[in-house]
């Protein structure tokens, strides 16, 4: 049976490179896109241990846990391969609240916080620093020179490496052991082997130490890669969406992403079916051309699983050298690539490092290597449709037939024959424009979802963490009364370095509602339960004793050129400039799910809002919990302008404190601000770089004019867009290039089908060529034949993408990503590309097989 | 005197070098118009590439081939298929039906090639209604007996009503009673057409039928061996 599973590879040479081909082509696909998002992941990994640090879990320990820990006290189960310590040494409040810590090397390493400039401080009155501190300090000296902090002298002896611009919350100073502190607060940072899975190295650690996991903090942005936590079993995950009320569809899909790394493990899967696909589909019209031959093999007593073994053994034998082809291929494209950092999906070009995902390239030959036998069990199959003697006949009696007389009202046949052959069987017809469809529609989404990307990406630059504009300054208080005043606003407006400087009011408020309106009642259970929030605020939402619901809310005053940008988020309602300058017009961030459905307590535009501020800005914290007497409060009702699904440049110090970002938000005109609530100054300012500029100048010209302005901090962000706008157009391109690839790979099964489709009626073609049609009237029935195949290809792109595909990626992009906005449509250009594109291939494609037809005998192709 | 067909010096030569075979030699004959001739020989005699270059299906190697006077080798090769299309009909042994048209679209199909040309339905009518097959016009080939394929095959020759009909073994795939019938409807066709019909087969039985029988042997036309005296006759050019 291998010998005619390879004499059948030899005698049909074309058909067989084909499907070589195909495994070869879908197989680099599929090894080549595993690794580009193994290596991305693992260029992700890389990126936030560099912004987060390499440690997995730090926590409050004993001294002798430090001991132990010290003299390399192993465990069973664990393996700590690094582990740092540091010690808080004191803490102040003025100018700014700053930490002083000794740290070892070894936590400083693992914190990316080495030391960059000079030595790490050994007196008690020596410090290093950073220059995001330093600068906000309004130290301008070098090494060697003295710094005042809240009226005590200090000697720099070092300065260390930044955090990460946009998490820059927290400002630190080192300093020594001997350091004369008031505290001396120990935290264990710890890393673990990461080649196991980090969870139950921490459950044995914690074991053997008798610690409670309470006390452990993990370093999330990291151990999410690498097992930190204990996943949920799927059958739990799908009986809670089953049994559950608050359980769904969206919810396994988001429980697998975060548990089971779903993105990439759907993607291989994805691959691997479309792969199968393509192979199947090319094997398919390989197998038919022989199926008379294995019909007459059957008369002389050969077995269907004879047969299927011999289709079985033919698969296999060129998957064998196919998918260690196709692998090389794929992956020696992709590291080729990488190399030049453009297909790299970490944050960092020079962080592109080629990583071979063998384990996604030994799971998909295992699942193409199965689906092979299958493939060949449903060839036997499709044979069995048909008796041996059709088979051997090529009979298509099965066909159904309409009794029309087409020569009546046709002038031409040509256009029927077309027809006919192409429908002479829907289900084949079908199968045909669905494969022909596949590719482009695949295109599509892809070109959807990078088009919606993009603008998600810009949206979220704008919104999340203050990286649309190059600088931002804010204030290291959570006291309401300390602000930035209107004139030093107006004098950096007209500084000529900047451009597009807005400068933000903020009052906390508390937003009234009534118990009926709470329609989502379980989403405030998190914000109430973290201790930042009841300390602070006393919960987030709160009932109160006449029944209504108090929620803590930012309120933010913008001026016209943000307000301007808000138009983007909206997603009910308008906003009008003139409308909401002076009235009591207001426009709500909605509140979004962790499954992306957005909600403003069922209220919609027009609908009016209560909103409580605190009187005087000058007030204690307590009033920021909203518990004390009305008298302490302004509270207004204002109408709902719109509803928008984010607020731009967010504060930093209240509720977007600690690890909540996008916190609730109200937004007026910074005119309202002041005419309803009497707030004049503004407590942050975005500013970014006018054409020309001198990033570094400016940013010492902006330390200078905020010197004065108390507890204002400056964070330069310039850099951090820089290479959050390298990572998006790599993500772009990443998209587009798998989007490309397959496209590449349709246009290749389109040919071949084509191709086949258009051989297999050679005798037919024959028979017309003896009737006398002419070379160019065969061609162009031929040419009838590839357009109208495009066409249709066209129209099932068109309604798979629009009905089925596009209402897919618009859950995926609503629900499982999260996209802000999904408001980019397909570019026409690129739809009207892609259509045509088909229709040229198609057209193309059949040329090539009716330029053979001519230039064969048309005897011998009616004896066929 | 004119022919309708004359062929001088007819050589058809295949392969090359130690693979060259002969397959016609200096063929030289004439057909009248209304001639229903049968081409007998052997298996590989070479009538069938007799019938095929005078059908301007293949190009002979050598010679000149007239149909109704105009030279066929001189045609290029659309004008070749138009001439074709238009002065000669095929009925091939195996019917070569388009098997995803019914009876009526077969025989139209010759037809609609020709741009502006007229569907005379009138004459598919009496063409299926004279070979019996006018109430199976609806019918496709495959739901047909073979017998009644060839009819419809021949309907399809003779609709563009052409100068010559070239039936190369119409009825080797059929058994006796239709064979019978097949051949009086030939005949008949040829009759009350004034069609010429030249007849491939190995059938000495069958083709005496025909008006006149030409031997061929070895790729020659054997003169002499004719049994019968038919209207015609070979000749050298």
């Amino acid at each position: 049976m291998l010998k005619l599973a390879y004499q059948y590879m030899r005698y049909y040479k074309s058909q067989t490179f084909a499907i070589l081909a195909s495994m070869v082509l879908t197989s680099a696909l599929l090894s080549g896109i595993s690794s580009l998002m193994y290596s991305s992941q693992i260029a992700s990994l890389e990126n936030s241990k560099a912004v987060y640090g390499e440690w997995h879990y730090s926590l409050e320990a004993e001294p002798e846990i430090f001991h132990s820990v010290h003299n390399g006290e192993k465990g069973t189960g664990f393996l700590v391969e690094q582990w740092g310590k540091i010690q808080i040494k004191d803490m102040v409040a003025e100018p700014y609240p700053i930490y002083f810590i000794h740290a070892d090397e070894s936590y400083r390493q693992m914190a990316h916080r080495e030391l960059i400039e000079g030595n790490y401080p050994k007196e008690a009155n020596e410090i290093a620093a950073d220059h995001y501190t330093l600068g906000n300090l309004g130290f301008s000296g070098s090494i060697g020179d003295t710094l005042n902090i809240n009226g005590k002298d200090y000697i720099l002896t070092g300065i260390v490496k930044s955090i990460w611009a946009p998490d820059a919350n927290e400002m630190e100073i080192f300093v020594g052991e001997n350091f004369a502190g008031r505290g001396s607060h120990s935290l264990l940072y710890l890393k673990f082997d990461e080649k196991e899975k980090l969870y139950k190295q921490l459950d044995a650690f914690l074991q053997k130490y008798k610690i409670s996991s309470e006390k452990v903090k993990a370093n999330d942005e990291v151990v999410m890669y690498l097992k930190g936590e204990k996943p949920e079993r799927i059958l739990d995950i799908i009986k809670f969406a089953l049994t559950d009320e608050h359980g769904n569809f969206t919810y396994i899909i988001l429980k697998l992403q975060s548990e089971y790394n779903l993105a990439f493990r759907g993607m291989i899967l994805l691959l691997c079916v479309f792969s199968l696909f393509i192979i199947y589909s090319i094997f398919n019209i390989s197998v038919s051309r022989r199926r008379a031959e294995y019909a007459v093999m059957q008369t002389l007593g050969i077995s269907e699983k004879r047969i299927g073994v011999t289709l079985i053994l033919e698969l296999w034998l060129l998957f064998l050298a196919g998918y260690s082809l196709g692998c090389l291929l794929g992956n020696g494209i992709i590291a080729g690539l990488s190399g030049t950092g453009l297909v790299s999906e970490g944050d960092k070009a020079e962080d592109a490092v080629f990583h071979v995902a063998v384990n996604a390239m030994l799971a998909g030959f295992v699942f193409l290597l199965a689906a092979l036998v299958f493939v060949g069990f449903c060839t036997v199959v499709s044979m069995r449709k048909q008796s041996i003697r059709q088979v051997m006949n090529g009979d298509t009696s099965f066909i159904k037939r309409r009794r029309k007389i087409y020569s009546i009202r046709n002038r031409s046949l040509s256009g029927v024959v077309v027809r006919k052959f192409m429908f002479s069987s829907k289900k084949k017809a079908v199968g045909i424009l669905l494969s022909l469809s596949l590719g482009g529609g695949i295109f599509l989404c892809t070109t959807y979802m990078v088009e919606n990307l993009k603008i998600h990406a810009e949206m979220s630059l704008k919104s999340d963490d203050g990286l649309g504009s190059a600088y931002r300054i804010s204030l290291k208080s959570n006291v309401l009364s300390d602000t930035i005043h209107e004139n030093t606003v107006n004098e950096l407006k007209s500084m000529p370095e900047l451009s597009q400087v807005y400068g933000t009011k903020y009052i906390l408020g508390e937003l009234i509602i009534g118990k009926q309106e709470l329609e989502w009642d379980e989403y405030f259970d998190e914000q109430n339960k973290d201790s930042y929030f009841r300390q602070h605020f006393a919960g987030i939402c709160v009932e109160k004793d006449d029944g209504t619901y108090g929620i803590k809310y930012d309120v933010y005053g913008y001026d016209a050129g943000m307000i301007e940008q808000l138009q983007e988020f909206v997603i009910e309602g308008e906003i009008s400039q003139d409308e909401l300058k002076e009235g009591n017009k207001i426009i709500a961030a909605a509140n979004r799910d962790g499954q992306g459905n957005y909600n403003f307590y069922g209220k919609h535009p027009g609908d009016t809002i209560t909103l409580r501020v605190p009187k005087d800005m000058n007030c204690s914290s307590d009033v920021l919990k909203f518990q004390s007497p009305g008298e302490y409060y302004i509270t207004k009702e204002f109408e709902i302008a719109a509803i928008v699904s984010r607020a731009l440049a967010q504060e930093d110090s209240y509720l977007n404190a600690e690890s909540w970002s996008n916190m609730q938000s109200l937004i007026m005109t910074n005119r309202q601000m002041g005419s309803q609530f009497g707030i004049t100054d503004y407590s942050f300012v975005n500013a970014s770089l006018a054409d020309g500029a001198d990033g570094q100048q400016v940013r010492g010209l902006l330390l200078e004019k905020i010197q004065d302005v108390p507890r204002a901090v400056l964070k330069d962000f310039t850099t951090a867009i820089e290479t959050r706008k390298n990572y998006l157009s790599r993500q772009q391109l990443f998209f587009s290039g798998i989007a490309g690839i397959l496209l590449v790979i349709s246009l290749f099964h389109i040919m071949n089908s084509m191709n086949y489709s258009i051989l297999s009626r050679r005798r037919e073609y024959g028979i017309i060529r003896a009737m006398g049609i002419t070379d160019i009237g065969f061609y162009r029935m031929i040419l009838q034949t590839g357009i109208l195949y495009g066409l249709l290809a066209d129209v099932f792109i068109f309604l798979l993408y629009n009905m089925v595909l596009r209402r897919f990626m618009d859950y995926y992009m609503a629900h499982v990503v999260q996209f802000l906005h999904f408001t980019a449509e397909v570019p026409n250009g690129i739809m009207a590309a892609v259509m045509i594109l088909n229709i040229l291939i198609a057209a193309a494609a059949v040329t090539i097989p009716a330029g053979k037809i001519i230039k064969s005998d048309i005897i011998r192709e009616i004896e066929t | 005197m004119d022919y309708i067909l004359e062929l001088c010096h007819v050589e058809k030569t295949y392969g090359e070098k130690e693979n060259r075979v002969r397959a016609l030699k200096d063929i030289n004959l004439q057909v009248k118009e209304g001639e229903f001739a049968a081409i007998v020989g052997t298996s590989g005699s070479g009538k069938s590439t007799l019938l095929n270059l005078i059908g301007g299906l293949d190009t002979p190697t050598k010679g000149e081939i007239f149909v109704k006077g105009k030279e066929t080798g001189s045609l290029t090769r659309k004008e070749l298929t138009i001439f074709r299309r238009r002065n000669i009909g095929f009925v091939f042994q195996n019917y070569s039906l388009m098997p995803v048209l019914n009876v009526y679209d077969n025989v139209a199909l010759p037809i609609t090639f020709d741009k502006g040309k007229h569907i005379n339905r009138r004459y598919i009518e009496e063409l299926l209604k004279e070979l019996g097959i006018w109430d199976k016009r609806k019918k496709y080939p495959n739901e047909l007996s073979g017998g009644q394929q060839q009819r419809a095959a021949i309907a399809r020759a003779l609709i563009t009503k052409p100068a010559i009909i070239l039936a190369d073994e119409p009825t080797g795939n059929l058994d006796s009673h239709t064979t019978i019938e097949v051949m009086g409807l030939l005949k008949a066709s040829c009759k009350k057409y004034s069609q010429t019909i030249l007849m491939v087969t190995h059938n000495e039985g069958i083709a005496q039928i025909c008006d006149r029988i030409i031997h061929i042997e070895d790729g020659m036309v054997v003169s002499g061996a004719r049994p019968f005296p038919g209207k015609g006759g070979e000749g050298v050019c």
